[in-house]
């Protein structure tokens, strides 16, 4: 892929169930090396367009294009050479749970590369040790915290060196601190790896600490409402509800 | 991954004096390609650049791999983003570190532990659906009837074709053995009461226990494993409701009684079974119908009923358990399934020899 192209295009996109539309006209282009924040009020479709997005779903209508290609038109052995360039983590971690940490991260790179055990296993281990988890490597994600099942889903979608990743609620479900660390490791990885990043976030502190730009859904219009850096939207004269989702704070009675 | 490079990944080393090692490195160190083999003993290394073209984790992986416990390690000359890959994989101490892997005695230690404390859990399992039952019996606790009646069909209605087959295939093979033997004796009538003893005293019962067991226990393992997943019983504890009554009672009930009918529906099928076999032999159908009532007396029965009694209960008290106590995993719940299966026959074929035991003490 050439670098200049954008990692991620859409234009007109439409993503639903079935028939029923939830949201339409979002358009958009990300560049390499850039973090995308989707965020928006529950229930308003963003795991469905992440999904979309990284070619896991077709869209209903309008085009999306994942390192350069559209893949809801490009032919299976197209689709799938770009799905082994992009890395998913799953609200749940989806870890195999039959397999250790250290088998779940091998597993992709036994499919698909023609290495000797011994560089999967040498690579695998430097999966783990880069989301800290080189003590955890034989164990079985029944016996790690969701925490450490994050960061071992982490490992395993960037098994493959992925142009980009696609991170759906990462923190959801850990305490600050643990979120904190997390935030800080996908900027980790940006950086060293410069992938590009697709995350589905809830949580505004963790937006505006990783995210260069973020896509906002109105579940009222079902459209896009925005797409701007996250801090833009701290100004009140930026799109209204996306202002007041990320003014929202929290303060003691 | 990227597009093929021109020159594979290559390495050099260098002796220098005061122990430091220097290593080139060049080419192109790709994950889908092989990598220099290295044997290096020292603390001292400096890796520097000699015609690197490119690479990707293959790189740092191969850094991380070799170098993890040298004392000094200079990346100095390298570029800066592979100096940040090989950083990002230095052990992180922000992150929790997890304790060392226990010793061949501390593992025995630990399964000796598990293995009291599993026998522990079956008790308690067993406690609580006694309790479970008794208060329901005395009126004390309410019965989730809709899943009794469920399971009254599924249990019961939908396993009455294979038991009817496996029944009426169990007396045919009877029939046909105790056939050829009978014959050489002169004494071919005799496999009427063969087979009516057999399937009424023993093979009723027996074989609709283990389907029972491969049908009905697996089934319950897996919904109440899978409740486990999903945190379904820990919301029904968190409403204070006993995960045990509400789920394994109804069930337990539910099986224990339609196994003792499905299993007098498979007697009579076997001995139909048996028929077929004896007809198309020696015997008329009078002869054998005759032969095996007389052969069939109610104290047969009895046995045979008190068995699958008991071999219901086991069977659903097994699929309960293990999905009771099933981890929360995919991996768990499968073997939540097959362990429940392999203890509800193992418990039931244990239970036949004790009840022969017992039956032929008391000349039952």
């Amino acid at each position: 892929m050439d670098v200049t192209t954008p990692i991620l295009k859409c234009a007109k996109l439409c993503v639903g169930y079935g028939d029923v539309s939830v949201m339409k006209d979002i358009s958009f282009t990300l560049e390499r090396g850039k973090i995308l924040a989707i965020v928006g009020p529950s229930g308003c479709g963003k795991s469905t367009l992440m999904r979309v997005l990284g070619g896991l779903d077709e869209p209903m209508s309008g085009s999306c294009e994942l390192l350069g290609v559209d893949l809801s038109q490009a032919d299976s052995r197209a689709r799938e050479a770009t799905l082994r360039q992009s890395g998913f983590l799953f609200q749940g971690s989806a870890l195999f749970s039959s397999l250790t940490l250290r088998e779940n991260i091998e597993m992709p790179m036994r499919e698909f590369l023609k290495i000797s055990s011994s560089q999967i296993r040498q690579l695998a281990e430097y999966k783990l040790a880069c989301v800290g988890l080189s003590d955890a490597i034989d164990k079985l994600p029944s016996e790690i915290s969701g925490g450490m099942a994050k960061r071992a889903g982490i490992a395993r979608a960037m098994a493959l060196d992925p142009e980009i990743l696609f991170l759906d609620e990462p923190s959801a479900g850990l305490d600050p601190l643990t979120s904190e660390r997390l935030d800080d490791l996908i900027l980790k990885v940006r950086e060293s790896f410069n992938t590009s990043i697709v995350l589905v976030s809830h949580e505004v502190p963790s937006i505006l600490h990783t995210a260069d730009y973020c896509v906002y859904l109105d579940s009222d219009t079902l459209t896009m409402g925005a797409y701007a850096p996250p801090k833009d939207f701290l100004d009140p004269k930026s799109h209204a509800k996306a202002h007041s989702f990320f003014s929202r704070v929290v303060t003691p009675k | 991954m990227s597009e093929k490079s021109a020159r594979q990944a290559s390495i050099s080393t260098e002796n220098q004096t005061g122990g430091l090692t220097i290593i080139k490195i060049g080419g192109s160190w790709r994950i889908d390609q092989p990598l220099p083999s290295l044997n290096f003993k020292g603390d001292q290394v400096k890796i520097v650049s000699d015609g690197l073209e490119d690479f990707d984790s293959a790189l740092p992986s191969w850094i991380h791999h070799n170098f993890k416990n040298v004392r000094e390690l200079d990346l100095s000359e390298l570029p800066k983003r592979l100096q940040s890959l090989v950083r990002l994989a230095e052990k992180n101490t922000q992150w929790k570190s997890e304790d060392e892997k226990p010793n061949l005695l501390e593992n025995f230690g630990v399964w000796g532990i598990e293995s009291y404390s599993s026998w522990g859990r079956a008790m308690d399992h067993i406690g609580q659906t006694s309790t479970g039952l008794f208060r329901t019996l005395i009126g004390r606790s309410k019965v989730n009837w809709s899943d009794f009646t469920l399971q009254l069909q599924t249990a019961g209605v939908d396993a009455l074709p294979i038991v009817a087959l496996l029944g009426f295939l169990t007396g045919l093979i009877m029939a046909y053995v105790g056939l050829i033997q009978l014959r050489q004796v002169g004494a071919t009538v005799y496999v009427a009461n063969l087979v009516a003893l057999a399937m009424t005293r023993e093979m009723g019962a027996l074989m609709t226990g283990i389907i029972a067991c491969g049908r009905t226990s697996t089934s319950f393992a897996s919904q109440l494993g899978s409740m486990n997943v999903s945190q379904e019983s820990d919301a029904l504890r968190a409403l204070g409701i006993n995960p045990v009554e509400y789920l394994a009672v109804p069930r337990i009930l539910a099986v224990t009684l339609m196994v003792p009918l499905l299993s007098l529906f498979a007697t009579f099928v076997g001995i139909f079974g048996g028929m077929i076999v004896a007809c198309a032999g020696d015997l008329s159908i009078d002869q054998y119908l005759n032969q095996a009532i007389k052969a069939i007396t109610f104290k047969s029965f009895l046995v045979g009923f008190i068995k699958s009694f008991f071999f219901a209960f086991i069977a659903a008290w097994a699929g309960c358990y293990r999905g009771y106590v099933a981890q929360r995993s995919a991996l768990g719940v499968g073997d939540a399934a097959t362990s429940a299966a392999v203890l509800g026959i193992t418990l039931i074929v244990i239970a036949d020899a004790i009840f022969a035991v017992i039956f032929n003490l008391y000349n039952f």
